[in-house]
């Protein structure tokens, strides 16, 4: 049994929680306990950091300073935001170990910062520390048939220097995982492309412009549905999905999935634990892909030409 | 008794502004030895030399001083000074009261003053102790040996053998020509690179100066200036080029296709093959990572349809050796790799390509037979969008200097597309535009008005795919705006990069290079093309990214500088160099370590006088010792001493402040 120091997050009890509760199935599924952090608190984002630099330093503090407590090795995020802020933070004490104290006065003291505790997101955390073999071995309903987009959005693996995940620009982890879950991973050119989350409040309309590319070229591609680590990614590219087909005239109908809820489902889960009805555009019809089996490509006569190519020493 | 001159200069305004300098000569005068000192406006011109020559010659000066600005600048001038009033040139001393005194001390005269004076007091007890020292004579051996055969090698080999000094060629692949050989036309004329190349790779061939060795690498280099000797490793070939005609049965047969890096591996060669028609020389060789006949034993072909029999499977790499006085190095550039760039899809994409891939491509001769063909689906490309300093510039991604031809040729690029596809149209992102050379913003002025090509100014944030065509987006700062292109073919300007074998290359040869792998010149200005070793000098873009004309005037100037080398039979050298006291050496041999230019070597002398037992010591060598004096501050038994900068003349220099 793994241990893993979980931060959830405001989303997670809140909008995601669809996130959540398969996260939760999926990590038993895989032997891993997760041990919530007991009175975390707001990562800060996105308001922290553009007012004070202190604030938005001392309350991701506090919440590594409680995480480490559990002394497990490593500590599990949900949310893409709070991952950023909690990783920042991080890199910022590690590298100026005085700064702990300067800012410590500002809240109430939880004790020492000791940075012994490694944070990842959970998509970073299933990759990197339980892996695609494994979570493959657990499979028992394979999506076969089934056609995805990964999206991972602007945080996961970026800035590459605090992350050190993956590649900032055209990540593959989720997409091995989905290939792990028998799913097709389809060539998508947007998977860190800015979907406008900082916008969602004060300027919808950036908002749709940039999200309806993004849902413009994971259409193209193919997929089904898009897959997505993060509850903001989430909540942009599903909540405004009416909106921006209303406005761009397109239509999309592309539901936006949580990777553990399409873990969950391939692990055997009934689809009523993966909360369905919480999302806006419809699940069942790209769900009803599942099982398909994709014609073969017809045997082309070979010509005279292939065949020398077949022969030539590579 | 000593008699001391010294000689004070103004050098105008620099040193009198901020120095009392009849103060100066005045304390110089106390000093017992000091037989004349005087001051004089500009001691450099010819009556300030003449009134060191005079004073010589009057006060039978046995040392002089000369209290003026660095030695760098004008030691020579006084030495000869010295020379012409029949005194040896070494008994010169120069204390230099500008750089380091007036220049840095402009603000406090009066300690100006006082340094400027305890700088002559040192230089005037240093030249009490002075020693008469006579040049070095060397042996030379006239022979060049130039390494690698692109058109900088080309060029440097055949204006040595011009002036009728022989030459080695060494080239690393089977044919010279370099990357000049892959270009189709070129920048700002559009001359047809292999038509101005080809002549002048068969006079290398044909040259009676010239000895042509390819397919051969240089893997060793002994000695000094005009006495190298080079060790040449020629790789086996399987062909012997002496009875091979070149006909080419051999290639035909072949049934073993490799990619063919020549032409960017777009098409495909033989395992036995000439790189490319026009090879000089026109021999093939077999490539024996494919040959399935020296892989497995299987096949001979080859060797069935050669009629003179010049097949020879059994062939093993040769090392010669050449005794030669002087080295150019010339060994060109590579392209950066644009992985990196994983915003565009590079990588993932077909139908973004490099440069090279697309001057191939437009190339007559090429793969393609001079149409650029979008390697996707073989479609001839209507939108093509060239993105220019990918890598170059990029402190992110590649690296920080700009590549130099980038811009060039891409406005080349523009116009050639223009040419082979007559409805296609060149959209150009930019960050700068520069075209400073003669003809170079006209030809970019070609482009942009005659060929119609878009230039965009902005970096392309993104490229994706959308059905058969590319999406480019980027900024177009002009407007202030993003905008997207639909590109059938997207070209990417890479960065020129040092060759990846230059470091290693810089090691064997004992010459420096830079943190990109470029090879070092002596200075940047003023010694372009030397190398700070001795009779080594460098040519082309090993040395920095440069054009064509840049390339052929730098392998040009080097030649001039060989031939000057040759000029007579010996070679002159400074004196002032380390020699060491067998008696006190105890054969740590601490200096080997720390010289700097190889220059000690050891040798075994008997024990004692008459024994038969040896002993080690190390020894000199006058040819390569550039007399920095490593050496002498590392000896612990102080058994080497450095002419010119004896113990007693630092003693003296010490005592006297």
């Amino acid at each position: 049994m793994n241990k893993l120091t979980y931060f959830p997050g405001c989303s997670a009890h809140g909008t995601s929680e669809e996130f959540d509760h398969t996260l939760k199935l999926v990590m038993k599924t895989l032997d891993v306990q997760m041990e919530e952090i007991p009175d975390w608190n707001c990562c800060g984002a996105t308001s922290a950091h553009v007012m004070t630099e202190n604030l938005a330093l001392a309350l991701p503090m506090r919440n590594l300073v409680l995480a480490e407590k559990l002394e497990n090795k490593t500590m599990g995020i949900a949310c893409a935001s709070c991952y950023s802020r909690m990783k920042v933070t991080k890199k910022h004490l590690d590298e100026h170990p005085d700064l702990a104290h300067k800012i410590n006065t500002t809240i109430i003291d939880e004790g020492e910062y000791k940075g012994d505790i490694d944070v990842k997101s959970m998509l970073q955390y299933c990759f990197e520390e339980i892996g695609p073999e494994v979570i493959k071995s657990k499979v028992t309903k394979p999506l076969t048939g089934l056609k995805v987009a990964c999206y991972y959005g602007c945080l996961l693996t970026r800035p590459k220097d605090v992350t050190h995940f993956d590649s900032p620009e055209y990540p593959m982890s989720m997409d091995i995982l989905m290939e792990a879950l028998g799913a097709k991973a389809m060539e998508f050119d947007f998977k860190t492309e800015c979907c406008g989350a900082s916008f969602s409040i004060s300027n919808t309309d950036v908002v749709e412009s940039l999200s309806g590319k993004i849902l413009e070229v994971a259409k193209e591609s193919g997929a089904h549905m898009i897959v997505v680590a993060c509850p903001l990614c989430q909540s942009n590219l599903d909540m405004r999905q009416p909106d921006i087909e209303r406005h761009t005239g397109q239509k999309f109908a592309l539901p936006v999935m949580y990777f553990t809820q399409l873990m969950a489902l391939a692990f055997g889960f009934p689809e009523k634990e993966l909360k369905l009805p919480k999302h806006i555009v419809p699940v069942q019809e790209a769900l009803s892909h599942i099982g398909e089996i994709e014609p073969t490509p017809e045997k082309v006569k070979k010509t005279k030409k292939a065949v020398e190519a077949e022969s030539e020493v590579e | 008794m000593a008699r001391v001159g010294v000689f004070v200069c103004f050098c105008g305004a620099n040193i009198a502004d901020f120095i009392d300098v009849p103060a100066v000569v005045e304390e110089a005068k106390k000093v017992k030895e000091v037989k004349v000192s005087v001051l004089y406006k500009y001691m450099c011109s010819d009556p300030g030399q003449q009134m060191i020559r005079d004073a010589i010659i009057q006060n039978r000066l046995t040392s002089v001083v000369v209290a003026a600005c660095s030695p760098r600048m004008h030691e020579k001038t006084f030495r000869k000074a010295l020379s012409d009033a029949g005194m040896n040139p070494y008994l010169l001393e120069v204390a230099n009261i500008r750089e380091h005194s007036s220049w840095v001390h402009q603000k406090d005269k009066k300690a100006a003053t006082e340094k400027a004076n305890d700088l002559i007091r040192m230089a005037i007890a240093k030249s009490i102790a002075n020693e008469q020292l006579h040049e070095i004579s060397v042996p030379v051996t006239k022979r060049a040996l130039v390494i690698g055969g692109g058109i900088a090698g080309i060029q440097a080999a055949l204006d040595i053998a011009d002036a009728r000094i022989p030459v080695t060629l060494v080239e690393k692949s089977p044919s010279i020509g370099g990357r000049m050989a892959q270009l189709d036309e070129t920048f700002p004329t559009l001359d047809c690179s292999q038509c101005i190349l080809t002549p002048k790779m068969v006079d290398v061939a044909s040259h009676p100066y010239i000895e042509l060795i390819p397919y051969a690498e240089v893997i060793e280099l002994d000695g000094y200036v005009g006495n190298y000797k080079a060790k040449i490793k020629k790789k086996a070939s399987y062909v012997n080029f002496d009875t091979c005609t070149g006909c080419g049965a051999c290639t035909q047969k072949c049934p073993v296709k490799v990619p063919n890096e020549f032409n960017m591996n777009i098409d495909k060669r033989k395992a036995i093959y000439t790189p490319f028609p026009q090879a000089v020389p026109n021999k093939p060789v077999i490539d024996a990572e494919h040959c399935t006949m020296l892989l497995k034993g299987k096949c001979g072909i080859c060797a069935k349809v050669c009629e003179k029999g010049s097949i020879d499977y059994k062939m093993v790499d040769e090392v010669i050796e050449r005794e030669i006085g002087a080295v150019v190095v010339a060994t060109g550039y590579d392209l950066w790799d644009p992985k990196p760039y994983e915003e565009y899809g590079v990588g993932r994409y077909k139908d973004i390509i490099t440069s090279l891939e697309f001057e191939r491509m437009v190339s007559a001769s090429g793969p393609t037979n001079g149409v650029p063909l979008r390697p996707s689906d073989g479609k001839v490309p209507k939108n093509v969008v060239f993105i220019k300093c990918i890598g170059s510039r990029d402190e992110a991604k590649g690296i920080e200097y700009c590549s130099k031809i980038c811009c060039m040729y891409t406005a080349k690029h523009a116009i050639l597309l223009h040419h082979k596809v007559h409805d296609s149209h060149a959209y150009i992102f930019y960050m700068d535009i520069r075209a400073a050379g003669k003809g170079y913003e006209e030809f970019v002025k070609r482009a942009q008005v005659e060929t119609a090509a878009t230039y965009l100014r902005g970096r392309v944030s993104k490229i994706y795919k959308k059905g058969d065509k590319l999406m480019v987006r980027g900024e177009d700062a002009q407007i202030g705006q993003v905008v997207e292109v639909e590109a059938d073919l997207v070209v990417l300007a890479t960065a020129v990069i040092a060759p990846h074998e230059n470091p290693a290359l810089a090691r064997l040869l004992g010459i420096s290079y830079d943190k990109y792998g470029y090879l070092s010149e002596a200075h940047p200005k003023l010694r372009p093309v030397e190398t700070a070793k001795a009779g080594i000098f460098l040519a082309g873009c090993t040395q920095a990214p440069k054009d064509i004309p840049d390339t052929v005037a730098q392998a040009s100037a080097c030649a001039a500088k060989v031939c000057g080398l040759f000029a007579g039979d010996t070679l002159k050298k400074d004196p002032m160099i380390s020699t060491i006291s067998n008696e006190f050496c105890s054969g740590c041999l601490n200096c080997v370590k720390v010289c700097p230019y190889q220059a000690i070597v050891t040798e075994e002398i008997p024990l004692g006088h008459g024994s038969k037992e040896l002993r080690t010591v190390a020894k000199i060598n006058e040819g390569v010792c550039q007399g920095c004096g490593s050496c002498v501050a590392i000896c612990r038994s102080m058994a080497i001493s450095l002419a010119g900068f004896t113990d007693p003349q630092i003693i003296n220099e010490i005592v006297a402040i």
